[in-house]
């Protein structure tokens, strides 16, 4: 058996442990209480601009699924667990398996594999929670066109890692609360000198650091309530480490965030950079020639602004503005100059036809700085899709 | 063969741009009209919930649809007054929750009445067949009730 299958068969056999715990768990009152949900989304992703029958390496069109099944056990008044396992694009992985310790509101240690406290979007990255079918393209994790030459947002989300957080909330008056997280986690990785963080070795098995130097960060953020039913969130987040094994090339990823909800409209709007460093000692693998003693690094920008209004109980549309902006070298062979924009603008909608049940539909106009192999600066893409819930 | 040309493409493009625009717009405007014209699915109709109820569910409402479906805690299936205080003081522990004390136990209080509702309702469906009860369904909580201790 090929070292992979058997990861997958083992992943298969913890997931039918994890459900027949579920089902196997008392439903009333006792020590343990555990609670079972799930979630799935089937999407097709239609490129009508795409030159072939489909767009190539460039994205995942197509049909895809999205599938997780989680379990929260409240062990006692201070102690819980969580976990969840997903099965995406790359297999079956491990979003959560944490265990909270939590001694106030104030002070909540959690420990185990979970996405470190970043941004407002990562909180709602479950397909079900979110009204599109795609992310935002900063946290854009395959969904986008031309993903490989943009390798991705600029934290695809979610992020999974092991290691330490503690975090906690609290109350400043009625109407105002802060929170906070604090962390160090084994952080992304990628190659030896490498020209960029590999995502998928930072997500996917084996979860173990490529080097011995954790990255840490924080965020805070600042929830005030404006009426009875107008809400405000601002918050910042922030995070360092390095990428490589010798843990001589560095990242930063910096954000801020405002979250906005007035009766049944709800605005929001992030900004992210990643300053991130790569390898010099061959100038050869590089597009642009690398100036003596200085820019061997980039910076990778992506902003949203979203808009999310309920018409019904049932039906929501969305519109929403998406930036990603890159300054900086690149591989050779890439289709990215030095500095490189790429623009979406997308409107969907969102229907609940069953409780549980949403059908999600969503047509998106792409622009791009540099028209790329194809000789195209705009594309547009449609998403249908269905996220169910339990 | 003929070579695809630049404005080929840009003919292809501005053929197919419109159509996509005009399908997701087509199908918003079915989905509005066909949410306009029946009952809510995804969350209950507050007019449908006790007097002293609704303003609580309200809350809960509007609090937990923050970050997720309100399918989820719907369809969650606790019956247990502890387990839903674990949970929800869960909920309102994570970040931007924006959940107080006061909010918990209005949310616990709609909770109470819902899962009553939905032993009821199980209960009514597994009865054998036969005249009605004559018992009368439970009486919905006062809306100034002792809120369950948050944990």
């Amino acid at each position: 058996m090929k070292p992979r299958l058997r990861l997958e068969v083992a992943f298969l056999a913890f997931l039918a442990f994890v459900v027949a715990l579920a089902l196997a768990g008392p439903r009333q009152a006792s020590a343990l209480e555990r609670n079972f949900a799930g979630s799935a989304q089937f999407d097709y992703h239609f490129v009508p601009s795409a030159k072939g029958a489909r767009s190539g390496p460039k994205a995942f069109d197509g049909l895809t699924a999205e599938l997780s099944a989680k379990l929260a056990v409240d062990v006692t008044e201070h102690l819980s667990a969580n976990m969840k396992l997903c099965f995406g694009c790359h297999g079956f992985e491990t979003d959560m398996m944490y265990f909270d310790y939590r001694v106030s509101d104030a002070l909540n240690v959690r420990i185990g594999r979970f996405s470190p406290s970043f941004g407002a979007f990562n909180l709602r990255h479950d397909p079900a929670n979110h009204r599109l079918s795609d992310k935002p393209l900063a946290y854009d994790m395959g969904r986008m066109l031309r993903m490989r030459q943009w390798n991705l947002g600029v934290l695809p989300s979610p992020f999974p890692d092991t290691g330490l957080e503690i975090n906690g909330m609290k109350a400043l008056g009625e109407h105002v609360s802060v929170d906070y997280a604090l962390y160090a986690v084994s952080g992304l990785k990628g190659a030896s000198d490498g020209t960029d963080i590999s995502f998928r070795d930072s997500r996917t098995p084996f979860y173990v650091d490529n080097n011995a130097r954790p990255t840490g960060g924080g965020r805070v953020s600042l929830t005030a309530r404006l009426g009875e039913t107008t809400d405000l969130t601002v918050g910042g987040s922030g995070m360092f480490g390095s990428w490589d094994p010798e843990s001589k090339l560095t990242y930063g990823i910096f954000g801020g965030d405002v979250t906005l909800r007035l009766e049944k409209t709800t605005v929001r709007a992030e900004y992210l950079v990643r300053r991130q460093q790569f390898g010099v000692a061959d100038p050869g693998r590089l597009k642009f020639a690398v100036p003596v003693g200085g820019a061997d690094y980039f910076l990778k920008h992506g902003a949203y602004l979203e808009i999310e209004r309920a018409l019904t109980q049932d039906l929501d549309l969305i519109a929403r503005a998406d930036l990603l902006h890159r300054a900086g070298n690149v591989e050779k062979g890439s289709e990215l100059s030095e500095r490189a924009t790429m623009s979406r603008y997308t409107l969907g909608a969102a229907y609940a036809f069953e409780r549980g049940l949403r059908l999600k539909v969503s047509t998106e106009l792409y622009h791009y700085t540099d028209a790329g192999a194809d000789a195209r600066h705009v594309d547009v893409s449609t998403h249908l899709g269905v996220a169910g819930t339990f | 063969m003929k070579p695809i040309t630049r404005t080929t493409r840009r003919r292809r493009f501005e053929a197919w741009a419109p159509r996509g625009i005009a399908a997701a717009a087509l199908a918003a405007t079915a989905l509005s009209l066909a949410g306009a014209c029946r009952p809510s699915v995804e969350a209950l109709d507050p007019q449908s919930l006790p007097e002293g109820v609704r303003a609580d569910y309200k809350l809960f409402e509007r609090r937990c649809s923050k970050c997720h479906s309100l399918a989820r805690p719907l369809t969650a299936g606790i019956t247990d007054q502890v387990q839903w205080e674990r949970y929800v003081s869960r909920m309102r522990a994570q970040p931007a929750s924006g959940i107080s004390l006061e909010d918990q136990a209005a949310i616990l209080r709609f909770l109470r009445y819902y899962s009553d509702e939905e032993l009821r309702k199980k209960a009514a469906r597994n009865a054998p067949a036969g005249p009605p009860s004559s018992a009368p369904p439970p009486p919905p909580p006062a809306t100034g009730s002792q809120p369950t201790k948050g944990t």
